[in-house]
């Protein structure tokens, strides 16, 4: 049994690790970054603002998506996407995050890949959840305003989508 | 596939090699399993726990019966049995995953207590199988014939793999650091507080600075070594001791 120094001097592409104090925000919704992160330590809200109801007139409010934990990781839509922030990230507590570029991900999933395997894993339980969110939400208008059957807006959304297809 | 799970007590076993001929987990193993059910622990069997590279087949199916009874014996007293896919049994993962109660993964995040444990066989980060995997498998086949001039080839390969990861740190100024410790500091960086790896036959605990920590199961061909996780204290130990 040895000691080492936990920093390579390999070097880990452009990875980085940051710390956060409490309630500050590690990523803001709407703002344009590709970085993507993952918890080292400490806990991450994630949170997306919420127009409250137009006939109320209130200001705006916001919905948690998630509570993340050490070994979470958070960010990656905006990496893969080159797309603005579609969430707001704030630390819960002291939290330190491994930070990505898109660059140190491609060294990563290089020298790292299992951590593919866990993204994909990640994405695809996304969708999952999405499509049964999805099927609920038909559903639930189907029942309320007694439009077409869930199969039948399931069908019509397919066939949509393979005759805009070339 | 379950990679995620919460585990209080947990022991973890490597490089098996059930049905090599001179593989003494064969002998040994159900025993320890049993034993280490009654004392509570869940069982991680990570890679190659049957060999079907370099064994006949007629002595991996001898040899397999008693432990697959232990390990069905262990399902029986109430804890899980997870199986870590490792480069001398890829072919066997549909086979295993079919025998009930086996959980076959290709790694796995263990919470216990409050650590963040990855066990993973560890051929993913060896240059030689990433570079050329049917190479690899060519030389593994190969090897077996050898097994029956000289049992203990095990023990020049792994003296080969030890002085190989000592040129490799050698010639990137890493004094003896190993490919593996490299993969190892891969995965700690990502909120891990403790990396197990088999495949190399060699058993080791490396402490790095930040207290986050390496282990390698080792083997049980000539060994008997085993990790041990209790309510997120790991530490490596030797069937017997």
């Amino acid at each position: 049994m040895y000691k080492r120094p936990l920093q390579s001097s390999n070097g880990h592409g452009t990875e980085l690790s940051r710390s956060y104090s409490d309630g500050e925000l590690i990523c803001r919704e709407g703002e344009s970054n590709s970085e993507m992160f993952v918890i080292q330590s400490g806990s991450v809200r994630i949170f997306k603002a919420a127009p409250a109801p137009a006939a109320r007139g209130s200001a705006a409010s916001e919905v948690e998506l998630a509570l993340l934990h050490k070994g979470d990781f958070f960010g990656e839509m905006s990496l893969l996407e080159g797309l603005p922030r579609d969430a707001s990230a704030q630390a819960v507590g002291d939290a330190q995050v491994l930070v990505m570029t898109p660059g140190a991900l491609l060294v990563r999933l290089r020298r790292d890949p299992t951590f593919s395997f866990e993204l994909l894993r990640r994405l695809s339980a996304r969708v999952r959840s999405l499509n049964a969110r999805l099927l609920g939400a038909l559903a639930e208008r189907d029942s309320d305003s007694r439009e077409r059957p869930v199969d039948s807006l399931l069908y019509s959304t397919e066939a949509k989508a393979t005759e805009t297809t070339p | 596939m379950i990679i995620d799970t919460r585990q209080e007590r947990l022991v973890v076993v490597s490089d098996l090699h059930v049905g090599n001929p001179y593989s003494a987990a064969s002998r040994n193993l159900g025993t320890f399993l049993e034993d280490a059910a009654r004392r509570g622990y869940d069982v991680c069997i990570n890679g190659d726990g049957f060999e079907i590279l370099q064994a006949r087949f007629a002595s991996l199916a001898a040899d397999s019966v008693g432990v697959l009874q232990s390990l069905r014996r262990v399902i029986d007293a109430g804890r899980s049995v997870f199986y870590v896919v490792g480069n001398h049994d890829i072919a066997l993962e549909n086979f295993l995953s079919a025998w009930s109660g086996i959980q076959i993964t290709p790694f796995l995040n263990v919470v216990s207590g409050s650590a963040r444990i990855r066990i993973e066989h560890g051929h993913l980060y060896d240059p030689s199988f990433v570079k050329s995997p049917r190479f690899y498998e060519w030389m593994t086949r190969a090897a077996g014939p050898l097994l029956h001039f000289y049992p203990d080839v095990y023990r020049l390969w792994t003296a080969y793999e030890g002085f190989r990861h000592r040129l490799h740190g050698a010639l990137h100024g890493g004094g003896s650091e190993s490919v593996y410790h490299d993969a190892a500091r891969m995965l700690l960086r990502r909120g891990f507080d403790v990396v197990v790896f088999g495949h190399t036959h060699n058993a080791e605990e490396v402490v790095f600075e930040a207290g986050q920590r390496y282990f390698n199961s080792g083997n049980w061909l000539r060994g008997g070594t085993f990790v041990e996780i209790d309510h997120g204290q790991v530490s490596l130990r030797r069937w017997g001791d």
